[in-house]
């Protein structure tokens, strides 16, 4: 896609604070690049406290997008409720990948993420970008802004 | 390090270098397995029990994660409560003494595996224990595993590693140096693992580094994979001093694999087959727990006998396509000197490198550090062969970059509809084998204890 980058809609992408998974997370920020996306990806490993920085260089970012793959998104996310409630973070959060320990979802689980202050838990990664598409409409009103 | 040097001397067994180089002249191929647990008595029982179920020509010491990050407390405190749950031997918290005791128990030579970004200390008590093969380089150890350590810090760490190297060796005690050229393990384009490679390799023989292990990781692509390993003797001729024995390595498929039984054996034959059709001096072998962990010792033991099978003179008739392997091996030496000879021309190669990763004209995909720009996105062609779809800002010519790009091909993604996307197209790349050999007739490997 060939939107100049300064028109671009931004997306925030890491990884949760104890996982070094880098792979998933490069696959979606090259795709959502190709879908012409800004991605500003602090990679693996990121705290909180750094999704918050960003989101503050960012105030206009679409979403922040968070994977978790080793099963401890609760702990990783602790912090975010408190966060979400000082405003550092205003804009939808959305975490994916593999939630818990144990190859069973369970609905408490994610019910204990909306909790903390996730606002959308995707079950696939295919599902970001109509999630991503769905929030820029709702962010411009019914008329979809593509700049 | 006089004391370390008397001592290797009196060992009276033969050395990684040694047994590289018997097999290099009788082009045989050496089998190595991976293994490491956190007891040292379990070590010492699992190096003999492997030894003795398969005889492999050199064993690993691999280490644990803690000790890799030089934690070497936390290394110590889950020595004491749960050694069990270490992923590899704590080789600095056991200590030199207990290092001797696994070498000196072993006929094999011993290779200390592991991943570290700053290796000094391990490196010290690996010497002190005798074991002269010791795996890693400044980047190849730093970039897929770390995500923030400055690459002129691990370059900076790795050369005192390879300085002592050097000093050993006006000892008369010969360090081999494997280079890890696996990366990030994903799809990860051969000229990128070699380019990275002799990188490492020259500023390792720069420090007095007088043998390298150049490893490639098996892609997957017959042709491709020969036409790397063959390239490894010519770009050693090309870019290192004469009197630096290179050997090249290849480690059997290093991404996704297969569930089912079957399907992984299939391919840890295919790597072997690999490996002696290239002429690989050796082979770091995978085994059919690889997809649910760290294997037993009986799997790691099948691992070691089914690849040693490949090289049966009943398998003399196997061959391949020379023809198009001549055609790679060409693309690969190009595509390895478009990306070296900035570097090298440089006056100072070490800055030169740094600064080619900060800019990105050395690049690797999937890396886990912010000192990579990871921009770099490779895709299989038809044929199963890594190529580049993107080669983001390598310094590749436009020839190089649409060669790639022809042959990944137009077949891709157009035969569903809709086309994949790009996150689709890579997941089934990295899945190819699991996707080709667990068929639905194939009998997933039950009771596999972790």
């Amino acid at each position: 896609m060939l939107t100049p980058k300064t028109s671009r809609r931004t997306v925030i992408l890491g990884v949760a604070a104890s996982d070094a998974h880098a792979v998933a997370n490069h696959l979606i920020a090259h795709e959502l690049d190709e879908c012409g996306y800004y991605v500003v990806n602090l990679g693996v490993c990121t705290p909180i406290a750094e999704f918050a920085a960003a989101a503050r260089e960012h105030p206009r970012a679409v979403a922040i997008l968070i994977g978790s793959l080793n099963g401890h998104a609760h702990e990783d996310l602790r912090e975010l409720a408190k966060v979400k409630e000082v405003g550092e973070i205003t804009c939808p959060v959305i975490v994916g990948g593999n939630l818990s320990v144990g190859s069973a979802k369970s609905a408490d689980s994610v019910e204990r993420l909306y909790a903390l202050g996730v606002d959308y838990v995707l079950d696939d990664a295919s599902q970001i970008v109509g999630l991503l598409t769905q929030l820029c409409e709702e962010a411009t009103g019914s008329v979809r802004n593509v700049s | 390090m006089d004391h370390s040097v008397r001592y290797i001397n009196t060992l009276g067994k033969a050395s990684v270098h040694d047994v590289l180089t018997v097999a290099a002249r009788e082009r045989s191929l050496a089998i190595q397995p991976r293994c490491g647990v956190g007891s040292h008595e379990h070590m010492r029982q699992l190096l003999d029990d492997i030894a003795n179920r398969a005889a492999p020509d050199v064993l690993s010491l691999t280490i644990d994660s803690h000790t890799r990050l030089q934690r070497f407390d936390s290394a110590l405190r889950c020595l004491n409560t749960r050694p069990e749950s270490l992923n590899g031997y704590p080789l600095v918290t056991h200590g030199w003494r207990r290092g001797r005791e696994l070498n000196e128990g072993a006929n094999a030579p011993l290779e200390i595996r592991h991943g570290s970004p700053d290796a000094r200390i391990l490196f010290d008590v690996a010497i002190a224990s005798g074991i002269t093969s010791f795996e890693g380089g400044g980047i190849s150890y730093n970039l897929p595993y770390s995500k923030d350590v400055p690459l002129d810090v691990s370059l900076s760490a790795w050369r005192e590693v390879d300085r002592k190297c050097g000093r050993l060796a006006d000892h008369g005690v010969v360090v081999d140096r494997e280079l890890f050229g696996t990366l990030t393990a994903v799809l990860v384009p051969p000229s990128i693992s070699l380019a990275i490679s002799f990188v490492e390799a020259v500023l390792a023989a720069q420090d007095g580094v007088k043998c390298i292990s150049v490893a490639y990781p098996q892609g997957g692509n017959l042709e491709q994979d020969v036409a790397a390993l063959q390239a490894i003797p010519i770009l050693a001729r090309r870019y290192l001093p004469a009197d630096v024995a290179v050997f090249p390595v290849l480690h059997e498929f290093m991404g996704a694999f297969p569930h089912s039984r079957s399907g992984a054996e299939s391919l840890i034959l295919y790597g072997a087959f690999a490996a002696r059709l290239g002429g690989a001096t050796k082979l770091i072998t995978k085994t059919y727990q690889e997809a649910f962990g760290i294997p037993d010792t009986e799997a790691n033991a099948a691992g070691i006998r089914l690849a040693r099978m490949a090289t049966s003179p009943l398998f003399d008739f196997v061959n391949y396509d020379v023809e198009r392997c001549m055609d790679e091996r060409d693309w690969i030496l190009d595509e390895v000197d478009e990306l070296l000879s900035p570097v090298f021309s440089a006056s100072d190669l070490m800055d030169a490198v740094t600064g080619a990763f900060a800019k990105g004209t050395l690049d690797i995909p999937f890396s886990a550090s912010r000192h990579a720009k990871s921009a770099v996105v490779p895709r299989r062609d038809p044929n199963g062969a890594i190529r580049y779809l993107n080669a983001g800002h390598l310094g590749l010519s436009e020839m190089t970059r649409r060669r790639n790009r022809d042959l990944i091909g137009s077949m891709d993604g157009r035969v569903a509809s809709p086309p994949l996307s790009l996150f689709n197209s890579l997941k089934a790349d990295i899945s190819f084998f699991v996707t080709m050999l667990d068929g639905p007739g194939s009998v997933p490997e039950a009771g596999v204890e972790k």
